[in-house]
């Protein structure tokens, strides 16, 4: 697998100090903990929101910092966790009098480091909650979770409790929000080849030519079934079915709908997805309000692609509608 | 040796970081049998951290000192292993706040808080195969001893130790629930979890230490 790597030690530490030169004035760096953050928060009126899980991901989470967004993310190594030392320092840098919300996807070590990054900020005064995001239906448990995964629909969350935050909604409020976004949004993935961190060199599962992995992880994990390529529309029917019918969703439901690409796959194979899922949509009579076609959520550069519905209202119809700017902008 | 100074307290952990280094292949092969093998090198991966940073850990207090091993413990042991260590650690510093010394009593507390924390952070019991099965007999004997006044450290040492190696046998032929260990189910019957033996391991090099022999 050829990558622009130079050494693959630094790998998240270059791609870090490229998004903050980036974004000149936008965000401190801390590379001691791969932590950045907004330059203009913490504020003594709004709640921090933050988020850290492995890297490999992006543009989740850490180019999902700005404005109404996330005020600061603490990455780990690629699809390692962030070591609690990390957390605790992201958790000490956003301390705000509003509190600080984080938020986990539903992965064991992200949940642990940050579980005890928590006990230890509490310790010192400061008021911190966390939730956790589990919108991926393809599993129950797997290699690295017990329950449901968190995956795309991790963005919905965080834009809901972004907007808010900047409205200034206090920090039970938010809690209150994400259970909500959590509560309606649904998602699964499909990987048609495997992929590569940088430090290890090799892919991280086989997977045959003609061969699809539906359901799979963000980490490569497996998911429903290995089954054989076939087109497109029939894949999208799966992934449709499982997450439509899910919560479920119902005729006369107003909603969000993404296209998430796993990081190898290009935007146009995700309109053609985007088409049938909007088809599909159409013939179980939900109203498309928002749409969302692109990278939210990766895995490196996995050729594949997932789907996430999000079941709105008047409220969550504004704040996914208020303005966000983060280091991701697509013009 | 009545009482337990943050000379006592060092002293045990850089006892115990010197075991964890020295049984890295001996750890890891006992995870080999049911588990995936790498618990030894994870384990002296953070221990070998806090040794390189033990001059420059803050001893302003015992508390200050076990909350400073627990980051270091927790952000440099890999894997799941970090945040049970680290927060066994964490309770302990933060349950020692204010305390220039120690009883066994404030030990018992502190090592009660630890058991909770374990078992708060990854979900184990009692009996679920895991370290938690020799903390919990080891806090007995410090409980034990708190109430009835018994402040002879040195028994309270040797007891704790013997306890712990007992529950390597006691625990063999249980079927691990909980750790990498029960991802093989009915195949960790038979095989001693990594975890106690670490325990009972660093007990007996701390007994060594302090001159404390099993048999005494």
């Amino acid at each position: 697998m050829k990558k622009f790597v130079n050494d693959p030690e630094n790998f998240v530490a270059e791609m870090m100090e490229g998004v903050h030169l980036a974004n000149p004035g936008m965000f401190n760096y801390e590379p001691k903990y791969n932590l950045i953050s907004r330059a203009d928060r913490p504020s003594p009126d709004h709640v921090s929101i933050v988020q850290g899980s492995g890297s490999g991901h992006e543009p989740a989470h850490i180019m999902a910092v700005g404005p109404g967004m996330l005020d600061a993310a603490s990455p780990g190594g690629v699809f390692s966790a962030p070591p609690m030392d990390y957390c605790l320092e992201c958790i000490k840098a956003m301390n705000s009098l509003k509190g600080v919300l984080v938020l986990i996807n539903n992965y064991q070590g992200d949940r642990m480091n940050w579980d005890m990054a928590i006990e230890m900020a509490e310790a010192e005064g400061i008021d911190v909650k966390q939730f956790v995001i589990d919108d991926d239906v393809a599993v129950q448990d797997s290699s690295y979770t017990t329950g449901r995964r968190g995956v795309a629909g991790n963005f919905f969350v965080m834009k809901a409790c972004g907007a808010a935050a900047e409205k200034g909604a206090s920090l039970d409020e938010l809690l209150e929000l994400a259970a909500k976004v959590n509560g309606q949004v649904r998602s699964m993935g499909v990987a048609l080849t495997s992929c590569t961190p940088p430090a290890k060199g090799t892919p991280i599962f086989d997977i045959g030519d003609d061969e699809i992995e539906v359901g799979v992880g963000i980490h490569g994990e497996p998911g429903r079934r290995r089954d054989k390529l076939v087109e497109a529309d029939r894949i999208l029917d799966e992934m449709y079915d499982a997450v439509a019918g899910d919560l479920p969703f119902e005729s006369g439901d107003r909603v969000a709908l993404m296209i998430n690409g796993l990081g190898g796959t290009p935007i146009s194979e995700l309109y053609v997805l985007y088409r049938q899922a909007a088809l599909r949509c159409k013939d179980t009579g939900l109203e498309i309000v928002r749409s969302y076609v692109g990278e939210y959520c990766t895995s490196l550069e996995m050729a594949g692609a997932s789907l996430t519905l999000l079941r709105l209202d008047d409220e969550l119809e504004e704040l996914l509608a208020a303005p966000a700017d983060c280091a991701v902008r697509v013009f | 040796m009545t009482q337990i100074t943050i000379n006592d307290v060092e002293r045990a952990v850089q006892t115990a970081a010197a075991t964890a280094l020295q049984n890295i292949q001996y750890f890891s092969e006992l995870d080999a049998a049911a588990g995936d093998a790498d618990f030894g090198v994870s384990l002296g991966s953070g221990f070998k951290a806090l040794q390189e940073q033990w001059d420059d850990l803050d001893r302003s207090s015992i508390s200050s000192f076990l909350l400073k091993v627990s980051v270091l413990i927790t952000s440099n042991v890999g894997g799941c292993s970090g945040p049970i260590w680290g927060t066994g650690f964490m309770r302990a510093g933060m349950l020692s706040k204010e305390k220039d010394e120690l009883t066994l009593g404030d030990l018992a507390e502190m090592l009660a808080g630890s058991i909770d924390g374990i078992k708060k952070r990854g979900g184990a019991e009692e009996g679920d195969k895991t370290l938690l099965d020799a903390l919990i007999p080891i806090q007995k004997v410090l409980a034990d001893a708190a109430a009835n006044d018994d402040d002879d450290t040195r028994k309270a040492l040797q007891e704790c130790t013997r306890v712990a190696n007992e529950a390597i046998e006691r625990t063999r032929d249980w079927t691990a629930k909980r750790g990498r260990q029960s991802f093989t189910g009915e195949r960790s019957k038979g095989t001693v979890d990594p975890g106690i033996v670490a325990i009972a391991t660093m007990l007996n090099d701390i007994s060594a230490e302090f001159g404390v022999s099993e048999s005494q």
